[in-house]
Parts: structure tokens; C-alpha cells; sequence
């Protein structure tokens, strides 16, 4: 009859105990687990993180010749955004006009113009902004954020922007 | 013993008596008090949010196209549509209310003190998660409020610093609110949510028997002999009996106050006047008076200490002589959550 410490005594005919081979194929059960579950949070993230490319497109907005200094027209993009594009020079270039964004930078709701107080507000949190974008008072201006310029050009004297083409659902 | 009693117990091998001892545990006197039973009520709430939600999954259609037409078809020409949804809504009310109440119990009568610790921040996790069901939850009636609220929430996300982003992404499934939002909030609030709450709320029960209810005593209860009653049957019928007269609450208020059904969500216009459930008042309070990432990050830090009060309180108690600072603590925040809700109730912007 062994003495039963004798089952856990090591063996050590081919230069590796019980003990330690518990041990390192252990080890290497862990690590073969953590890489397999691993890969599978990865996809499972990769699968969520859906990264549909931001298309962006030049866009006709107005003919130039027909917006004098002061007039605004309101653009919607394909996306959904409002952008609001303003005359302000008469220089002939593009830089004569401002394409703002009406997403709030704080928190993406919409901001509205009122004339009365010659201001954008967002009514979510009470963000303002002056003619040109910049924040003026709430959560925007504490942040010293602006409301997003988009990108536009003169060609043939059409004015056009730049903007995301995707479609909301 | 009949054939089919022999049969069965060979099955479910435990004994009646094995059964009634498991179950039967001792309920210390101070829960004839009514206000103990503030845990029970969400717990009984929870149930019936499941109960009504299964029922309202049957018809809403998670997309944007379809998602307020068959919230408007449930209301309108479902039988019992209307009551089924408004019973929804209300008990998410009450939930919320009652969780609030619970946790205000807790905290006011130390009961999160020593060896309770870890049943607390199980409770703060149940707490977030209640607030985040009611927030998905009205996010998928894609009204007016609920496009904004989602776009509100998830650039709340965004302003965390380092994982904000991806994380942004990964609750809108894109850049901003698209096509592929509705099914992730859906999937939020009908599966991964009530999930998640149902294995907390085990192990919140489950600590709750290990440890014992906690002890008290009211100076009224001094004379009474013993301290303790049997939860079968004298407990389970106070549960029983309020669980009848939330039932019928509940069927009064979906009945008397029925739940409609705001303006469709126009990703075009954001409401002159927007405001989300009372239980978000004090955090969008809080967000009109920081900037994005201020508010954010204060807010979360609230939240860390919330979650590690009993330490908190513990090295208070231990290294200062304001033994009872908790009491006084706790007062000055209810007074400022009260005070931030009804101004962002009072107010228009």
C-alpha cells in the first residue's frame, strides 16, 4: 500500500516533474483561452464598431451673382445637417461667404437664428453663437467652442460645399 | 404517499420541511415599517416591466422609418395597447421613484455600513442601470424628445475622455444618429439591460440573505419580545398585499393618465423648448451650467464617490470626530438633486 504523499512526489524520469508540467500546460490552457476569447471580443467589437466610411461630396448651393452681402441661404445636406451660408464680402472668392453648421458642438442638437437677438441658440443647453459661429454664452463658449465652417468654392460663379453625402434612415 | 408524489420527489429530490427552512428565513420586527419595503417595490416593478415589455415587444419595430408608426399603432389600435404601454411607463415612473427612495433608505439608516459594502455598489450598478433602461427606453418611441435625447446621450459619451469616442460609435453605430441606432438601443433596453439587471439583483438578494437583513430598532419596538417574525407566512403577505395595491395603482394611473405620444423625431429641428424625463432634470441642469467635458467629468466623479461611499464614510468615521458627517452629507445632496430638478422643471430653457 503506497503512502499516499508518494502520488504527489515528483517524477522526474524525463527531466519534468507532475508538478511543473501541471503547471506550464496549465499556463498554456490560460493563455490559449484568453487568445481565443480574446479573438472573439475582438470581432464581436470589430462587428459592432460598423465603420461605414464618410463619404464627402462638392454640392451646388446658389448662384453667387444672386446673393448679395447680408443674404443667407439654408443648405440641407444629404446627411441631414442644416448648414447656413452667408454673404459676407464682395470680393468675388469664396472666402465672401460662411458655410456654418446649425449641430451645436457641445452636445449635436440644432441651433436656430434669432434675428431679434442677432444670435444662434441651441435650445438644449442653452448654447449661443454670434454671426460668424463663435460661441457667446452656455456650455459652447465655457468650452470656447465654434459652430463647424464648411468648406466652399466659386466655380463659373456657381457657389458649391463640401459635405457628407451619406443618408440618414 | 401517492405514485405521482413518489415520482416527483425521485425527480426534485428536497423535502417540504429541507424547502421551508431554505426559504423561511427570520425578518427582523422593524420591517413591519412600511418604508422597508422600498426594495421590494422595484424588484415587484421589475417584473412587470418585463411582463408589459415582453408584451410591447411583440409589435415595435426598431428602425426609424417604423418605429413611431407601430408605437402609434400599439396606442391606438391594439386592444389594450394603450394600457399596456402606459402600465409600461408608469412603472418605470415608480421604478425609478422607488429605487431613489430605496437607496435614500439605505443610506439614511447607515445600512450600506460594514459588511455591506460590496451589496451598495451592487446597488449603485442596479441604480445605473435603472436610469439607463428608462433613458433607452423613451429613446425608442422616436418622438421628438427621444432623437434628441439619444443625440444628447451618446455626445455625453463622447465628451469621456479617451474611450468617448469609440464609445459614441459603438451606442449610435456610426458618426451620428443613422439607420442603424434604433436596433441598438432596442437591443439595450429589451435584452442586454434587463439581463444584466436580473444577475445583479441575484446576487443583491443572495447578499442580502447571507448577511441577514440589518438590524434595527425604533423605540416603540422596545417592549415587543421578539425581534423577529417569520418571513412564511407574515412577510410574503405584507409583499402579496403590496403587490396588490401597486397592481392597482399602477392600472389607475395608466387609466387616469394615460401615456401619449409626442411629435415624430425631425432630425431637422431641435424643439424651441426640449427637456427629458424628470429623472435626467438634474444632470441636464448640470450640463447647461459646464462645458461638455467639465460637466462629464464631474458628473462621473459624483458617481465614483456615490460608488465608494461606505469607504468613504468608514475612514470618516474612523480618522475624523463627525462620526455621523454621513447624515449631514447625505441631507446636502438631496436638498441640491431636489433643488436642480425642480429648477430645470421650473425654467423653460
Amino acid at each position: 500500500m503506497p503512502d499516499a504523499s508518494d502520488l504527489h512526489q515528483p517524477q522526474s524520469s524525463d527531466g519534468m516533474d507532475r508538478r511543473a508540467f501541471a503547471k506550464a500546460s496549465s499556463l498554456v490552457m490560460a493563455g490559449g483561452l484568453i487568445a481565443g476569447y480574446g479573438t472573439m471580443a475582438y470581432i464581436a467589437g470589430r462587428f459592432l464598431y460598423s465603420s461605414t466610411p464618410r463619404k464627402l461630396a462638392w454640392m451646388f448651393v446658389a448662384e453667387a451673382a444672386k446673393l448679395h452681402v447680408g443674404d443667407t441661404v439654408e443648405f440641407r445636406t444629404p446627411a441631414g445637417q442644416t448648414v447656413t451660408i452667408t454673404r459676407r464680402g464682395q470680393e468675388g472668392t469664396a472666402a465672401d461667404f460662411l458655410g456654418l453648421s446649425s449641430t451645436c458642438p457641445h452636445l449635436g442638437c440644432q441651433v436656430h437664428w434669432e434675428a431679434q437677438n442677432n444670435r444662434f441658440f441651441c435650445p438644449c443647453h442653452n448654447g449661443a453663437f454670434d454671426p460668424a459661429g463663435k460661441a457667446t454664452a452656455g456650455p459652447p463658449a465655457a468650452a470656447g467652442q465654434s459652430l463647424q465652417q464648411y468648406p466652399l468654392k466659386i466655380e463659373n460663379g456657381l457657389v458649391f460645399i463640401e459635405a457628407p453625402t451619406e443618408l440618414l434612415g | 404517499m401517492t405514485q405521482f408524489a413518489r415520482w416527483f420527489r425521485e425527480r426534485v429530490p428536497i423535502q417540504g420541511h429541507v424547502l421551508r427552512e431554505m426559504t423561511n428565513e427570520p425578518v427582523p420586527n422593524h420591517l413591519k415599517h412600511w418604508w422597508f419595503c422600498l426594495g421590494g417595490t422595484p424588484a415587484y416593478l421589475f417584473v412587470v416591466q418585463i411582463v408589459t415589455g415582453i408584451l410591447l415587444a411583440v409589435y415595435y419595430e426598431p428602425s426609424p422609418s417604423t418605429a413611431y408608426e407601430s408605437v402609434r399603432y400599439v396606442t391606438e389600435q391594439v386592444p389594450f395597447g394603450w394600457f399596456i404601454r402606459s402600465v409600461h411607463k408608469w412603472a418605470a415612473t415608480l421604478m425609478i421613484a422607488t429605487v431613489i427612495l430605496h437607496q435614500m433608505r439605505v443610506y439614511f439608516t447607515g445600512g450600506y455600513r460594514r459588511p455591506r459594502e460590496l451589496n451598495w455598489m451592487i446597488g449603485m450598478f442596479l441604480l445605473l442601470c435603472t436610469l439607463v433602461v428608462g433613458f433607452t427606453g423613451y429613446s425608442l418611441v422616436y418622438e421628438q424628445l427621444s432623437y434628441w435625447g439619444a443625440t444628447v446621450g451618446a455626445n455625453i459619451a463622447a465628451n469621456v475622455p479617451v474611450v468617448g469616442a469609440i464609445g459614441k460609435r459603438l451606442l449610435l453605430g456610426g458618426e451620428a444618429y443613422n439607420e442603424k441606432t434604433l436596433p441598438r438601443f432596442f437591443i439595450l433596453h429589451a435584452a442586454v439591460l434587463p439581463v444584466t439587471m436580473i444577475l445583479l439583483l441575484s446576487v443583491h438578494i443572495l447578499l442580502i440573505r447571507l448577511h441577514g437583513v440589518t438590524e434595527l430598532q425604533f423605540k416603540a419596538d422596545r417592549d415587543e419580545k421578539s425581534k423577529f417574525f417569520n418571513f412564511f407566512p407574515d412577510h410574503l403577505y405584507t409583499e402579496i398585499i403590496m403587490g396588490l395595491v401597486l397592481m392597482i395603482l399602477l392600472s389607475a394611473l395608466a387609466t387616469i393618465l394615460p401615456v401619449g405620444l409626442g411629435p415624430r423625431a425631425d432630425p431637422l429641428t431641435t424643439p424651441e423648448v426640449i427637456k427629458p424625463e424628470w429623472f435626467f432634470y438634474v444632470t441636464f441642469r448640470w450640463l447647461k451650467l459646464f462645458s461638455g467635458t467639465a460637466a462629464v467629468l464631474s458628473m462621473g466623479f459624483i458617481v465614483f464617490v456615490m460608488f465608494v461611499w461606505p469607504f468613504i464614510d468608514s475612514a470618516i468615521s474612523k480618522y475624523t470626530r463627525f462620526a455621523e458627517a454621513s447624515v449631514w452629507i447625505g441631507i446636502v445632496a438631496v436638498f441640491a438633486i431636489v433643488g436642480l430638478t425642480i429648477w430645470e422643471a421650473a425654467v423653460e430653457h
